[in-house]
């Protein structure tokens, strides 16, 4: 895997006017029936070209959270910022943003979608106080109001915060860097050389933080490709921008084995993202990954990486990993069979690494993302809440 | 200012440190890249930009590694001071509050970092004159009390931003020397140590390399 293939960005025009036609009928079609068919939306939304259109978005976006349009939040007023803890450092980072913002806005359309992007966030941590704020916050927050305006944002961004985004408002980063503690044992089911380079190398896994926190919102230059990447977030299951993260280094893999095998080459060339990924193929490839490879195998794995480093928050995290364990039938009935050969082998070093790689080749692209979607997509709501509730038992 | 391929004599490794805000980032741009940006975005994790410059014979290669300011990203941060030899402890001249906490900031620093480490404290956007909070004969006795080298700078105008870098990396440079005259006849090596391209990193030795299977 991880060979460059041809973008399949690029589809050609007459051919790729009609699809898109068929991909918006299909869409509003979803959205008519009654009830709304939103496992259909999320199909929608992880295959080729995501929502398309920001009109439709506005539209969809809502049902992948499950937000009542109808009975939207009020404004806040203008008390908001007053005796407000997080007020100075969110002015800080919104002040400093600027590029993410359309290039050729005018000044003060731009200044006015700034303040709203403060108010946003000073209203979303006020209505929920267990919530923290954290740098990169408005990197996803900008994204919402940008494609859907400041009204419908903050509903949308509240509901992510206390979902997706949870694990990374705790007042620390202990979860955010167990959820960073996937990356690792998703590249190694899939290219062990480049796992075992980049644990020689030491690299760790901070180079992908900024990725995982902001959905890659602070590092992509195009706003197109944030929104798209957006709409497959939100279809998806909360910890699929790990995947992403392990499926763009993995693309990477010639770069990294060529690159020197120490800490500071490999992370400086790892955060250096590039702007140019082939990201319809990267999308399908995480979605493929997620479904053979879903966090329930690899939590153990997980889990080590920290017991590894530090003892601490050990328990904690075997707790988490546990209730990451929500797989379907088929998905149980591969856990099984996968925990049955590990006992035969007896050892993590003689993991059957090479059928792995073997089944991976084969199904790879051609495992229809309309099946990886469907088996992704089942969990993304249902997860969160629970976890919660571990979190603050 | 640096091709991938230079050839240097040593790698020292200096961090960033100081509150969100301050300049951290604008200073590192204008050292290695001589660029500022009214925009820059916020620091999430950590990142390193490099710039080689000679000291006396010697080609001393930069890698300065860039922190976030935000306390919860300490946890993270401060696992990369392992290995620096130098620290730059930046705060913004025009607010105090960014001064008042650089006692906590060079706690952080030296729990996890090597003792012998080089620290400058850093007043930064003296081009603000007309909001400055922080007197510089305060900061600098602040300084002087705590044995740390002491500079204002501006990323902005580039006042003293190329003499801060050069400071600290030649006291770094004497350091190390003085260490390696001291330790010429025993096989303990603190604060640096020859590599078999004759390069010297400043910390440990360079671990060979894995590119086995």
């Amino acid at each position: 895997m991880a060979r460059r293939s041809p973008p399949r960005n690029g589809v050609g025009g007459h051919d790729f006017d009609s699809k898109k036609k068929r991909k918006v009928a299909e869409i509003y079609q979803a959205l008519n029936s009654d009830p709304i068919d939103v496992a259909t939306l999320r199909r929608m939304a992880i295959s080729e070209g995501g929502l398309l259109t920001d009109e439709i978005r506005c539209k969809v976006w809502p049902k992948l959270l499950s937000v009542n349009t109808d009975d939207l939040p009020p404004l806040p007023g203008k008390e908001l910022r007053e005796d407000n803890k997080d007020y100075q450092q969110v002015l800080l980072d919104v002040r400093r943003s600027l590029r993410r913002f359309p290039p050729g806005m005018p000044d003060d359309q731009r200044e006015g979608l700034q303040e709203e992007l403060i108010d946003i966030i000073l209203h979303v941590l006020k209505r929920n106080p267990q919530l923290h704020y954290y740098q990169g916050y408005h990197d996803i927050v900008v994204t919402f109001l940008l494609v859907v305006g400041d009204r419908l944002a903050t509903a949308l961004v509240e509901k992510l915060s206390t979902h997706h985004l949870r694990d990374f408002m705790d007042p620390t980063m202990d979860n955010t860097k167990h959820i960073l503690n996937y990356l690792m044992p998703i590249i190694d089911q899939v290219n062990p050389k480049v796992h075992d380079f980049m644990q020689s190398a030491e690299v760790g896994t901070i180079f992908a933080l900024s990725w995982l926190i902001t959905w890659f919102g602070h590092v992509l230059s195009d706003f197109r490709h944030v929104v798209r990447l957006y709409d497959f977030f939100l279809a998806c299951h909360p910890l699929m921008p790990i995947y992403f993260a392990a499926v763009i280094v993995l693309y990477r893999e010639q770069e990294v084995l060529d690159c020197e095998c120490d800490m500071a080459s490999v992370h400086h060339l790892l955060s250096q993202i590039p702007q140019d990924l082939p990201y319809e193929t990267l999308i399908s490839r995480a979605g493929d990954l997620f479904v053979q490879f879903p966090p329930s195998e690899l939590a153990r794995e997980a889990a080590q990486q920290q017991a590894e480093r530090t003892a601490a928050s050990t328990f904690k995290d075997f707790e988490l990993a546990s209730v990451q364990q929500r797989p379907d039938t088929v998905l149980r009935r591969r856990f099984r069979e996968r925990l049955r050969a590990e006992e035969r082998t007896e050892s993590i070093l003689a993991k059957p690494r090479t059928n792995r790689l073997v089944k991976l080749a084969v199904m790879g692209l051609t495992v229809a993302l309309g099946a990886a979607a469907l088996a992704v997509v089942k969990s993304a709501l249902e997860w969160a809440p629970k976890f919660e509730l571990q979190i603050f038992p | 200012m640096g091709s991938a391929e230079e050839d240097y004599n040593f790698v020292f490794k200096v961090v960033l440190i100081g509150e969100s805000g301050v300049g951290k980032t604008n200073l590192l741009s204008r050292f290695t890249r001589n660029e500022f940006n009214h925009d820059s975005r916020t620091t999430i994790g950590v990142e390193f930009s490099t710039r080689s410059i000679l000291v006396g014979d010697a080609v001393v290669k930069a890698q300065i590694w860039d922190t976030a300011g935000l306390e919860r990203y300490r946890a993270i941060t401060s696992a990369y001071y392992r290995g620096a030899v130098g620290a730059l402890v930046v705060f913004d001249i025009t607010k105090h509050q960014t001064y008042d906490v650089v006692e906590r900031w060079l706690k952080e620093l030296y729990d996890h970092a090597e003792p012998s480490i080089v620290v400058m404290l850093v007043g930064n956007k003296t081009d603000l004159a007309q909001a400055r909070e922080v007197p510089t004969e305060e900061a600098r006795m602040f300084a002087d009390n705590n044995g740390l080298l002491f500079v204002e700078t501006s990323a902005l105008d580039s006042t003293n931003v190329e003499q801060a870098f050069e400071t600290i990396l030649k006291e770094i440079f004497h350091k190390v020397q003085q260490q390696k005259q001291r330790n010429s006849q025993s096989n303990t090596v603190a604060l640096a140590s020859g590599s078999p391209d004759g390069a010297a990193t400043a910390q440990e030795e360079k671990r060979p390399c894995c590119v086995a299977i």
